[in-house]
């Protein structure tokens, strides 16, 4: 298919008429088929064939229109999207306003204290913020979901956190969780009391290595196949 | 504390969109934010082309933001957030288009102006998808809706018709009628 270089509004003769003979796409055009028909048809990838369309002239030409057609829809939005302006910051900050009101508490982790009247508790929702501060500060990591496996709300309740992550490309997979594994259970031991029977961490995704400042070659992830936690070299940190 | 505001780490910006979802759903708003920029565009478009109007695309997306959010937690597919949030504004905007039939005389509605500068649009079409999407303006509004919920949400006829109060086979039609001027337009254009 050839991209058409000129963006005025003139056709090349030829396509427009050989479009004309057909422009209406009626059953007249189509010896008898619709564009229903033709549609039903195309969806079910042209099987079984039916040799009175695919003898049609008028029907090829209309199948390759829709079948054009449901390509372009497929990218549509994301070329209409990408010519969209910004949304307005006051619409998205509305939108961060009224789901900040709803915090996600989570269950309710008891604190002990000296005073048995006092009754004080963490929520688990806190507890995962403590855990992807501790690992935000880790190097070469994202944290994302994270979830305390466990009765947390039973005292002495050995626990076991599980947290998912994703690895900046050239990032020592091993050598990254393990920092992890130690922030997260020293952020937990100092202002929790939960009793950690594990942490463990799944790391699903590498990252594409940041472009910007260090103007090193292009293409730190074009160095194909590096095993993942193996550092590649490519040194952007 | 040995937790900085400044992280060494990779920019949440930069995050592929399980973690985001996945930090979301366990109540971190900052990756949430991060989501309403990276879709927040794609969904005010998509909801556009099914209103039909500028009207409430604001509310709509704004809503269904509001539903993602207390529903990220029971999403089990994180890295699949996108089309779920797609999902979840189709659905708001249809929503939408019936709480109006409510408030408006149906048989007006099939006859609303077509939503967006129709004119211009002509002018400057460079691609085949600017040539799409400047026909889909043109096209009345019941023919666009059926369409575009057919061919971009994925609704089944039945689904559209139960959606749109209309009989399946009226919404076949429509979608039949609204392909038809879209490949004639199109293959003009081409």
């Amino acid at each position: 298919m050839t991209e058409p270089h000129d963006a005025s509004v003139s056709h090349p003769s030829s396509a427009a008429a050989a479009v004309s003979a057909f422009s209406s796409f009626e059953p007249d055009d189509l010896d008898g088929h619709t564009i229903d028909e033709l549609s039903d048809y195309l969806d079910a990838g042209r099987m079984p064939a039916d040799p009175s369309i695919e003898g049609s002239a008028g029907c090829q030409i209309a199948l390759a229109a829709l079948a054009r057609l449901r390509a372009v829809s497929v990218t549509l939005l994301e070329t209409e999207a990408s010519s969209e302006p910004a949304p307005d910051e006051n619409w998205i900050s509305g939108i961060l306003q009224s789901i900040g009101r709803e915090a996600r508490a989570g269950r309710r982790i008891p604190v002990s204290h000296p005073d048995p009247a006092a009754d004080l508790a963490l929520t688990e929702g806190s507890v995962r913020g403590l855990v992807r501060a501790a690992g935000d500060a880790i190097p070469g990591l994202v944290i994302g979901r994270c979830s305390l496996d466990g009765d947390v709300t039973l005292p002495g309740e050995p626990i076991t956190v599980r947290i998912e992550a994703s690895a900046l490309w050239g990032t020592s997979i091993p050598d990254a969780a393990a920092a992890l594994r130690e922030a997260v259970i020293s952020a937990l031991g100092r202002h929790t009391e939960l009793v950690l029977a594990g942490v463990d961490v799944i790391v699903h995704d590498l990252l594409p290595a940041p472009t910007p400042v260090s103007t090193a070659p292009e293409g730190a992830a074009g160095t194909t196949a590096a095993v993942p936690g193996e550092p590649n070299g490519d040194e952007r940190a | 504390m040995p937790v900085s505001p400044a992280t060494p780490g990779p920019a949440l910006e930069e995050a592929d969109d399980r973690t985001l979802a996945g930090r979301a759903s366990d109540g971190d708003i900052r990756a949430f934010e991060v989501l309403v920029r990276r879709y927040g565009r794609l969904m005010r478009v998509y909801a556009r082309r099914i209103l039909g109007s500028n009207a409430d695309v604001d509310d709509v997306v704004q809503e269904a933001f509001l539903q993602a959010w207390q529903h990220l937690p029971s999403l089990e597919e994180l890295a699949s957030v996108k089309s779920w949030l797609m999902r979840i504004v189709a659905n708001r905007s249809v929503d939408r288009i019936r709480a109006r039939r409510e408030h408006a005389d149906i048989d007006q509605h099939e006859y609303e102006a077509p939503a967006s500068e129709a004119p211009e649009a002509r002018a400057q079409v460079h691609s085949l998808d600017e040539a799409l999407s400047a026909a889909l303006s043109r096209l009345p509004e019941d023919q666009r809706r059926c369409w575009v919920l057919r061919e971009v949400a994925g609704y089944s006829y039945l689904d559209i018709g139960g959606e749109l109060d209309l009989p399946s086979s009226t919404v076949r039609g429509l979608i039949a009628r609204a392909r038809k001027n879209l490949i004639r337009e199109m293959e003009e254009w081409r």
